[in-house]
């Protein structure tokens, strides 16, 4: 218990002094790019001219409405989260090499389970995914910037204290974190003493509000920013995908807020909302996380496939097959996904008749994501397939969709869930989709536009070795846990020294020893990702070529890449002067015009 | 100023990039000062050396900061520096009319979702035996002249954006007010309510699983007038300095939708929630 919290402290404070040398070289850092430029070649003068234009340092990350740089906000926001949630999961890992726990107390594990999951779905998941949308679909649609500029600024400075409100329970005196896993069901939730939880719920909430003003804003600026040329009929794919999402946003994180204001008002008011018996009692908390709960699942990989979508074709040299029906099998998931919530309690001894219907519309979710799976096979097939890093991820994420949507077609159904239900083989499931489908999306995306973000160029050998490690790892840490629920190994648990009469324990030992060999190099390869971002960012040579992944020769250069280019050359020709990049619409996009308001 | 360049690119000379405002991260720090000042209320409970006061101050000096976060930034947004310097000089036709009313009816649709999970804890434990315990009495001339008077000011409202549309201006300003004397009466009344269950017939928020139903929904709905209350104070003062036209009304169509939509929740609930637990 002490010693795991020691090891935590001591990670937090690592990781809190990397932040903090980070923030205070963020005016040289941004001034890497091409437009910012210090010194050499054409460059001259735009440093100075940058300076004068947006305040310097931490002031003009706080006051900008740029959605370029809230994008790259959500983005830092995001990897922190993500180490943070890593480390977490990497404790987990640690403590179940031994069947009696290796490092931490029960209760200390309890809450890194608990505050990695909330960690990776809420503070990460859907940040990263903004950090996409807010930088890219701008570009994308031609519009000058989001709908409202300032609601997606508000709503990225709600995250970072959410997210502090959702750790305190670690840092502050007489508290720890909340126990409750990330499902928060009741009634542990409710008579859990610890604030913590109270703390964390308040954070939730917050991130709720965030995450619903962002949706709101992303649909108004897909409905009615769009440049005169984008239509629906050839709206591009990553969009499609981000506006079904923020509609799913639009009614699932409201609902998941009353809920938790519920819960909190049951913890401290003395409420009955899910009091059990005489209230609403456990199963109504359950109907409500999941009615929520489920959509999320979609909320975090609809937009993850529209990157794929987006990035896969660019590097097979054809365009995407059957883009309608990918666009078509997007809104179906959109409209089934708030009909399946149900196949989460299929052991609570809710009505078999509401059961079988919730397992036919669950399964009957495999076929649009079997669409899409096809799809992107056959958009391969006898393609001129070129194996960059972005497209290697693109690749592995199809890869462990299908491992995962398959594990999930056998849990959607009522008779296996019986046996499955509440073993490792759901975690397995799960993060096959969330590390091996969603983090390889993410993954894909910031190679794909890291020479957007930084006029730069990752280093390709590590980018490689970045693949390679958490393509191995994911599927070694996830195949892994499919095995140990079939050996019947119950999720959460702290420990697992149990009879050998149950299960055979040297198996499950094994298992989660390989488990969490596979961690290992899930975690070197982070780094390795981590450390290539970072040091490319400073370090590599400005990038001269405006479309480095050669996009032109196959008729797939989009928008963002042409306005890439146009930033480019206006920086190349006049040393970064404002309001000469024009757009197909005569609008002036240049990010760093003049910027002369009255505030 | 417009949030969209396009916008007032097409009314301005001046250069509008709006890349930077400092309400954004004013009005968040005043939301996050906000949650915590509750946590800490929270932490209070079982922490002695954290006093409820501290919380509370902390709250409510958040709410002021969140408060003036959006305040600046709708002078800033939508209208075009009012405030901050008394002229105003926005367009006579709003280009951003139809962004504003789809913002404001997805907004809407998330409200619908907000108020959904208190409904659906209801059907719940309605469904279950009932009446679980002793009900107040709920269906009172009170609930039925707050009602005609909520429904009485989404007509009122309705005719005040028509006789704008006509350009009788007197006679918006006048039905506005009527509308926002509604809604005053409205709360007043709600107030009341409380009130008398609370004092007279000793019904509180702890009584039980009824009175986790009512008072959540009435409650979460009574915010909800309130908001609309402020929002037709805020409409009432442009409206006598003459913010308005027949092309100018995007802020009146956008705080209708939302007034409408407060109406129509208030006889839904009324439906399931004063006449449903007590048939």
């Amino acid at each position: 218990m002490a010693s795991g919290q020691l090891v935590l402290t001591v990670l937090m404070g690592v990781f809190l002094v990397g932040v903090a040398a980070f923030l205070s070289r963020v005016e040289d850092w941004r001034s890497y790019t091409p437009l910012a430029s210090g010194g050499g070649g054409g460059y001259g003068e735009a440093g100075a001219h940058v300076h004068r234009e947006k305040p310097a340092g931490i002031t003009r990350w706080l006051t900008t409405v740029d959605h370029k740089d809230i994008g790259i906000l959500y983005g830092t926001y995001g990897v922190i989260a993500f180490a943070v949630g890593g480390l977490m999961a990497f404790l987990i890992r640690l403590q179940l090499v031994a069947p009696t726990g290796a490092v931490v107390g029960n209760e200390f594990y309890n809450a890194i389970l608990t505050s990695h999951g909330i960690t990776m779905l809420f503070l990460f998941g859907t940040p990263i995914i903004a950090a996409f949308s807010n930088y890219f679909i701008p570009l994308l649609i031609g519009a000058d910037d989001m709908a409202f500029p300032r609601i997606n600024a508000i709503a990225f400075w709600l995250l970072p204290p959410g997210a502090l409100l959702i750790w305190a329970g670690f840092f502050l005196p007489g508290m720890s974190g909340a126990q409750t896993a990330w499902t928060m069901y009741t009634p542990l939730s409710v008579e859990q003493t610890n604030v913590g939880v109270d703390l964390m719920l308040l954070g939730l909430h917050l991130t709720g509000v965030s995450a619903t003003m962002g949706a709101i804003n992303f649909i108004a600026t897909i409905f009615t920013e769009r440049d005169d040329d984008v239509t629906w009929a050839n709206l591009d794919i990553f969009s499609w995908t981000i506006l079904t999402q923020s509609a799913l946003i639009l009614f699932a994180f409201p609902l998941l807020g009353s809920a938790i204001v519920m819960l909190l008002l049951d913890r401290n008011l003395a409420t009955t909302f899910y009091a059990v018996g005489e209230g609403g009692g456990p199963m109504l908390w359950q109907h409500l996380f999941w009615f929520f709960g489920h959509p999320e699942v979609y909320i975090l990989v609809l937009p993850p496939m529209g990157l794929v979508s987006y990035i896969l074709p660019r590097f097979s040299g054809r365009k995407l097959f059957g883009f309608k029906f990918v666009v078509y099998s997007t809104l179906a998931i959109g409209v089934l996904s708030f009909g399946v919530w149900a196949h989460h309690m299929f052991t609570t001894g809710i009505d078999p008749r509401l059961r079988a219907s919730f397992m036919a519309v669950s399964l009957a979710i495999a076929i649009p994501s079997a669409v899409k799976t096809f799809n992107w096979i056959t958009t391969m097939w006898n393609g001129k397939v070129r194996l960059t890093t972005p497209m290697l991820f693109c690749i592995g994420f199809i890869s462990n969709f299908i491992l995962g949507g398959v594990t999930g077609v056998f849990l959607a159904s009522v008779p296996v869930d019986q046996v499955l239900h509440d073993t490792y083989y759901v975690v397995g499931h799960f993060h096959y989709i969330v590390m091996g489908a969603i983090g390889f999306a993410i993954f894909a995306g910031v190679y794909f536009w890291f020479p957007i973000f930084t006029g730069r160029m990752y280093q390709r050998t590590l980018g490689k070795w970045h693949f390679w490690l958490s393509m191995i790892g994911t599927n070694v840490t996830f195949f892994a846990m499919l095995f140990l629920g079939y050996l019947g190994m119950p999720r959460r648990y702290a420990t697992y020294d149990f009879n050998s009469a149950i299960a055979p324990l040297d198996m499950v030992t094994l298992m989660h020893q390989a488990a969490s060999a596979g961690a290992i190099l899930l975690l070197i390869g982070q780094l390795i990702f981590v450390w290539n971002i970072l040091q490319s960012w400073l370090e590599a040579p400005k990038l001269e070529d405006a479309d480095p992944w050669d996009l032109k020769e196959t008729d797939q250069h989009g928008r963002e890449f042409q306005w890439h280019e146009r930033r480019t050359a206006t920086a190349l020709a006049d040393g970064g002067e404002e309001e000469e990049a024009v757009t197909d619409g005569g609008e002036v996009v240049d990010d760093d015009a003049d910027d002369t308001s009255d505030d | 100023m417009a949030d969209s360049v396009e916008a007032s690119d097409a009314v301005h000379d001046r250069d509008e990039h709006h890349e930077r405002s400092r309400w954004p991260v004013i009005g968040a720090a005043g939301a996050a000062a906000l949650y915590v000042g509750v946590a800490l209320v929270f932490v209070s409970e079982s922490v002695p050396m954290v006093p409820t006061a501290l919380g509370l101050a902390v709250a409510v000096a958040g709410t002021v900061g969140l408060v003036v976060g959006l305040l600046g930034w709708t002078d800033e947004a939508f209208l075009d520096g009012y405030l901050a310097r008394g002229v105003t000089d926005y367009p006579t036709d709003d280009a951003n009319r139809i962004k504003y009313r789809a913002t404001m009816v997805v907004f809407l649709a998330t409200d619908l979702a907000t108020f959904a999970a208190g409904f659906v804890y209801y059907f719940f434990v309605r469904a279950g035996t009932w009446p679980p315990a002793e009900l107040p009495h709920l269906l009172t001339s009170l609930v039925a002249v707050n009602t005609l008077v909520l429904l009485a000011s989404s007509v009122t409202l309705h005719y005040a954006h028509h006789a704008l549309h006509e350009g009788e201006r007197r006679r918006f300003e006048t039905l506005l007010g009527v509308t926002l004397l509604a809604g005053v009466l409205f709360v007043a009344g709600q107030a009341y309510e409380y009130f008398t269950f609370v004092v007279e017939e000793g019904f509180t928020l702890t009584d039980g699983v009824f009175a986790s139903a009512f008072y959540g929904l009435t409650g979460l709905h009574g915010l909800h007038v309130s908001l609309g209350v402020v929002l037709l104070g805020l409409l009432a003062v442009r409206a006598r300095r003459g913010h308005f036209g027949p092309e100018r009304d995007t802020a009146v169509v956008t705080v209708s939708l939302y007034w409408h939509f407060v109406d129509a929740v208030w006889v839904f609930l009324v439906v399931v929630l004063y006449v449903g637990a007590s048939v």
